[in-house]
């Protein structure tokens, strides 16, 4: 034994994260490529078709405006992949939180260690996205370079609010509903595909409490160079939406961890 | 004597109305391997589970529970850090292959990498899986899932060791090993945990079991007392169906018990070899077992022949 004292929080929660990364890493083609591919797709379908259409969204080149709503969906979408199937998997199937729990981890360690891998995945996503979007020249390079950080918001309060979903779901089948129920809904009106001003004024307050709103005007604004004070308030939603969603998925997961 | 590794006192615990655990105590001594028997359903998993936190045991004033002097309500990390699990069910992690599963742990514990690779090499080895390490988990076979699971709880050197029903489902001859490797790291002052179905597993291994059902302690003791006390030393069981129902008809001569255990079948206890062998003087070869009772008798004496709504 190499000390007598079990490790510390930081480590613990590293050590949690630690694992998710080897797990990911080892099909490195597998799972890397696939977030590279999508924003290709899209620029395809976007400068092949659509984007002879619609020509301009928002005073910005409609390729443009989109790209930046894309680095946030795509972090978006992994992490609430990760904590719904990936989560439930680990949990009811595979048991392997059943082993991590009699390592020296407490159920409220795996949990947020599995929020900030939430984070770290939608980090990659839209640092994926942005690599794409910035070699085909579709964003030029500005503060653009900051966007992954929104991506690893998006991911920590997405991977958050979707663990407090899978903390309510008892058949792996409900998150179908989560999927089609909120966060379809959420990539067309929350000002990915076009702007939120442009919803009829009795649904932009709806628009506003969506979570990925917030995200959205961030990446928007650092993609654009449009910065403006409601930012603070977008950034401040992210913090308090993760905190009490991650408050209430530790809470109610820690009953279906420990008997 | 030494303070003991572990004490349990008055520990409660249910599910709902069920009560899974009821009013148990019982202390166990460094490097000593302490069994736990009962039938399925008996709350032996559940015991395990709260000693090493993963069960939160029912509020109750006269509770007390001391792991290496650590309480797992309060220091839950403690415990964990100085003990090693292996669960009934073998939860490797499918997504990582063997080395992996044991470098990941080895991160959950705060070992150095140098100091894990070591130790990683020594265990394989120890458990004989050194060709497999780049295997997947889904390769494995059912003997290699368990070895692996063993070192895995091995790893960062345990104080203690808990094992929930490690040799079920496995043939003898991993069996052996298995127990092999455990009397050696017993002899190393390692302190064991065991729950089994296996009466010869409990024997071999253990110094003293505690027999429940229900939730309760039967008894207690080292499995040669045990016996000694509550059980006669030799079992003659009658096989054949027609011999069985004439005997069952007739009354056991002195000093011999007799219990019917099943439809047509018979099974007679005595001190005496000599007596039981003259019980079956008419009996041809094949119609009957005379042995030493052992701890399966003990067993079933103490927790019925019948099947519970549990089991």
């Amino acid at each position: 034994m190499n000390s007598n004292k079990p490790p510390s929080l930081p480590h613990r929660l590293y050590s949690v994260w630690f694992r998710h990364v080897l797990v990911y890493t080892r099909n490195l083609v597998s799972n890397g490529l696939p977030p590279f591919m999508d924003p290709l797709i899209f620029l395809a379908g976007v400068g092949l078709g659509l984007g002879k259409y619609i020509v301009s969204m928002d005073d910005l080149p409609y390729v443009q405006f989109l790209a930046s709503g894309l680095l946030v969906t795509s972090a978006m979408y992994t992490s609430a992949f990760e904590c719904t199937y990936g989560t439930f998997i680990r949990l009811e199937f595979d048991k392997v939180y059943d082993g991590m729990l009699a390592a020296p981890i407490t159920p409220s360690n795996l949990v947020i260690g599995e929020i900030l891998w939430a984070g770290t995945k939608g980090l990659f996503f839209s640092f994926a996205v942005l690599i794409v979007v910035t070699l085909f020249g579709v964003l030029p390079l500005s503060t653009s370079v900051l966007a992954p950080a929104v991506g690893f918001l998006t991911g920590v309060m997405f991977g958050a609010l979707s663990l407090l979903i899978t903390s309510f779901v008892k058949t792996i089948n409900h998150f179908s509903f989560y999927f089609t129920g909120v966060l379809s809904p959420m990539f067309f009106f929350s000002g990915v595909v076009f702007p939120v001003s442009s919803l009829p004024a009795v649904l932009r307050p709806v628009a506003w409490f969506m979570p990925l709103s917030h995200p959205v005007a961030l990446a928007r604004a650092l993609c654009t160079g449009r910065f403006h004070a409601g930012l603070l308030l977008n950034l401040m939603y992210i913090v308090a939406l993760s905190l009490w969603a991650g408050y209430f998925a530790v809470r109610r997961l820690k009953k279906r961890l420990v008997q | 004597m030494s303070n003991p590794a572990i004490a349990i006192e008055h520990l409660h615990k249910s599910y709902g109305g069920l009560k899974a655990v009821e009013d148990l105590s019982f202390s166990v001594h460094p490097a000593d391997c302490f069994g736990f028997l009962g039938p399925n359903g008996a709350g032996k998993s559940t015991l395990m589970r709260i000693l090493y936190g993963t069960a939160e045991r029912e509020a109750h004033p006269e509770t007390r529970i001391r792991v290496f002097g650590f309480d797992p309500l309060q220091d839950e990390l403690s415990i964990k850090f100085l003990s090693g699990v292996v669960p009934q069910e073998n939860n490797l992690d499918e997504e990582l292959n063997v080395t992996q599963n044991l470098v990941v742990y080895s991160k959950f514990y705060g070992m150095k990498r140098g100091e894990a690779e070591k130790r990683i090499d020594e265990l394989l080895a120890f458990f004989e899986l050194s060709d497999k390490r780049k295997s997947k988990i889904q390769e494995l076979s059912g003997g290699m899932k368990r070895r692996l699971t063993i070192a895995r709880a091995l790893l960062h050197t345990p104080r203690l060791l808990i094992l929930d029903e490690p040799t079920t489902g496995l043939d003898p001859q991993v069996r052996h090993l298995i127990w092999r490797k455990l009397r050696e790291l017993k002899k190393e002052g390692l302190t064991v945990l065991i729950t089994t179905h296996y009466m010869d597993e409990a024997y071999q291994l253990c110094d003293r079991i505690l027999i429940m059902d229900k939730g309760r302690k039967l008894t207690e003791g080292s499995p040669q007392s045990l016996l000694e006390q509550n059980i006669e030393r030799y079992v003659l069981e009658i096989m054949d169906p027609g011999a069985a129902r004439a005997m069952a008809s007739a009354e056991a001569p002195e000093g011999i018990r007799m219990e019917k255990t099943q439809e047509d079948r018979l099974v007679f206890y005595g001190n005496e070899a000599h007596l039981l062998r003259r019980l079956a003087k008419d009996l041809q070869h094949g119609e009957y077992h005379l042995r030493e009772s052992n701890l399966e008798d003990l067993f079933l004496k103490f927790t019925g022949r019948e099947l519970n709504e549990l089991q």
